[in-house]
């Protein structure tokens, strides 16, 4: 929704989608938009691109929830503690 | 005196031990009541967790509100919690009906308290004017916008009067946006702070019939719509708080929908709406900060009069809050390496922020309105003759729990509006995470000043 309403910078032509025209700083990150915005459109090789971006941000993806959780009971601890010292 | 704290005053205290109460509830699930249930009684002494430790605690709940959200990183997921609704009423004359008894209403009350305000006691408390603008209208009506859906079009007796009037219809210059309303909302606030309107009915009436005299003049030449969507502060505001809310109206139908996803189409959404949002945060905190000690001592060394002084600062404080926030818009825009706009980005994000002012407003008003009803009941009883003794109800404590959930269920969610603004905007999910870092920190940065200032000690406003 929000998408449509967007502005770009100009000049940004370093990776333009080819079905609506918008830029994307890089290769991985124009996949990714082409297969979550236009999938039913892509031939087999994009959809494979979009499949191996998000394999590949799939293992970032795990290891940022790793450190949140990880956060979450530091932040827990960190305050239980705080809080019985005061 | 009773009804010179009708802001956040004389809800300080109560609230510091909400928030303290925020880490117990939200972060930590230690029992609130340890720190809160002392809350009640006067005194600030009795505020037993420090200060340092309710700003710590109140920012850790942000962020990790935050971190709770990102765990959640299926776009269809988020798309599809965003845009449920489902359809209540769908019937236009029954909407039609409704609406003219509403602004019916609308007239009455504006009537009543134009000439109880001007005519009736004068004692604040005694007032059914005062108190039905102040604990009925500002308290409690503005709490229905944001918890049930906004009814401001149809009940606003202004524009019911507008439009029986006949319009100029001279076309609204575009290019100023709702600059008007931005800087109309900031002059009511200033003239809040610094004049009696609070206290003192028949100047209250006053400021409203010159409110009156303005809105009709400016209807007349702009037309009602436009001079309701552009140029009126309490419109913008009542607007922008029904869309926190989980009730909508589109045309014929009125739906029930995900609190908060109407914010997505603040549209079209300008760089003067942006300014808008943030001047309705920023009003709040101001509200309390002059009242704090902080700001006495800033009176008494800068050498500007006072006069020029409070419109100072609270013109300072909005340009310190905007400044913030582009700052975050553009750190996020080098985080996320994205090819959108700085200016877009501040667009998508801002709106989020009015879930935070709508959070904070139900901490602020519920144990005032919950205590005022009675005055405002029984007074209503008898406007012109109200009895001597007027009953102020003590809230009970678990009010402290629902102020306490308030915040937390604001902060959420913004905190979510904002997860579902970087997924719909960003095709990375973790690009779409990192760009709200900067924009967590902003939401931190404001909470932590709003519970500085309410955990300062209250001293007379200069
Ligand atoms: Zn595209």
């Amino acid at each position: 929704m929000r998408t449509e309403r967007l502005s770009y910078d100009d000049g940004s032509d370093t990776a333009v989608c080819e079905y609506c025209g918008r830029p994307f700083p890089d290769d991985d990150l124009l996949a990714l938009h082409r297969g979550t915005r236009h999938f039913e459109q892509l031939p087999d090789d994009q959809q494979a691109a979009y499949e191996a971006a998000y394999a590949d941000e799939q293992e970032s993806v795990r290891l940022f929830r790793l450190k949140a959780l990880g956060g979450l009971i530091l932040v827990y601890f960190g305050f239980l503690m705080v809080y019985a010292v005061v | 005196m009773a009804a010179s704290c009708r802001w956040s005053r004389c809800t300080r205290r109560r609230v510091i031990s909400l928030v303290a109460g925020v880490a117990a509830v939200g972060v930590l699930a230690v029992p609130a009541l340890a720190h809160g249930g002392s809350l009640g009684s006067a005194g600030r002494e009795s505020v037993a967790v420090p200060t340092w430790l309710v700003l710590l605690t109140g920012g850790a709940a942000v962020g990790a509100s935050f971190l709770l959200a990102s765990l959640v990183t299926d776009r269809s997921l988020i798309a599809a919690v965003e845009s449920w609704s489902r359809g209540l009423i769908d019937s236009g004359a029954v909407l039609r009906w409704g609406a003219r008894v509403v602004s019916l209403l609308g007239l009455v009350v504006l009537a009543v308290v134009l000439f109880v305000a001007s005519m009736g006691p004068q004692q604040p408390l005694a007032n059914l004017g005062l108190l039905t603008v102040w604990v009925g209208w500002w308290a409690g009506y503005t709490m229905s916008t944001y918890l049930v859906g906004n009814t401001w079009p149809a009940l606003n007796p202004w524009r019911t009067l507008s439009r029986v009037l006949p319009s100029l219809s001279y076309s609204y210059p575009e290019r100023l946006g709702v600059w008007p309303a931005t800087v109309a909302l900031l002059a009511l606030v200033w003239v809040e702070v610094v004049s009696p309107v609070a206290d003192q009915p028949d100047f209250l009436a006053g400021v409203i019939i010159v409110y009156t005299a303005v809105t009709l003049l400016g209807t007349l030449v702009f037309g009602t719509q436009q001079w309701f969507d552009s140029a009126d502060p309490v419109a913008r505001v009542f607007d922008h708080y029904g869309r926190v809310a989980p009730f909508g109206r589109d045309r014929d139908t009125i739906s029930l929908q995900t609190p908060g996803s109407a914010l997505a189409d603040i549209a079209p959404a300008t760089r003067s709406e942006v300014a808008f949002v943030i001047a309705l945060l920023w009003v709040t905190t101001f509200d309390g900060f002059v009242s704090t000690p902080a700001w006495r001592s800033i009176v008494d060394v800068v050498p500007v009069p006072l006069s020029a002084l409070y419109p100072l600062a609270l013109v300072a404080g909005f340009g310190l809050f905007l400044a913030a926030f582009y700052g975050a818009a553009r750190a996020s825009k080098r985080i996320t390496g994205t090819c959108v706009t700085t200016a877009s980005l501040v667009r998508e994000f801002a709106p989020s922020l009015l879930a935070i002012a709508a959070g904070y407003h139900l901490a602020h008003y519920l144990g005032y309105f919950i205590s005022l009803l009675p005055a405002l009941a029984t007074v209503a009883t008898a406007p012109l003759a109200p009895p001597a003794e007027v009953t102020l109800l003590v809230a009970p404590d678990w009010f402290e729990t629902v102020g306490m959930l308030a915040i937390l269920v604001g902060h959420f969610l913004a905190i979510w509006v904002a997860h579902a603004t970087a997924f719909d905007i960003f095709p990375g999910r973790l690009q779409a995470i990192r760009s709200q870092y900067p924009f967590i920190a902003v939401m931190v940065f404001y909470t932590m000043t709003s519970l500085w200032i309410l955990a300062q000690p209250e001293v007379a406003a200069p």
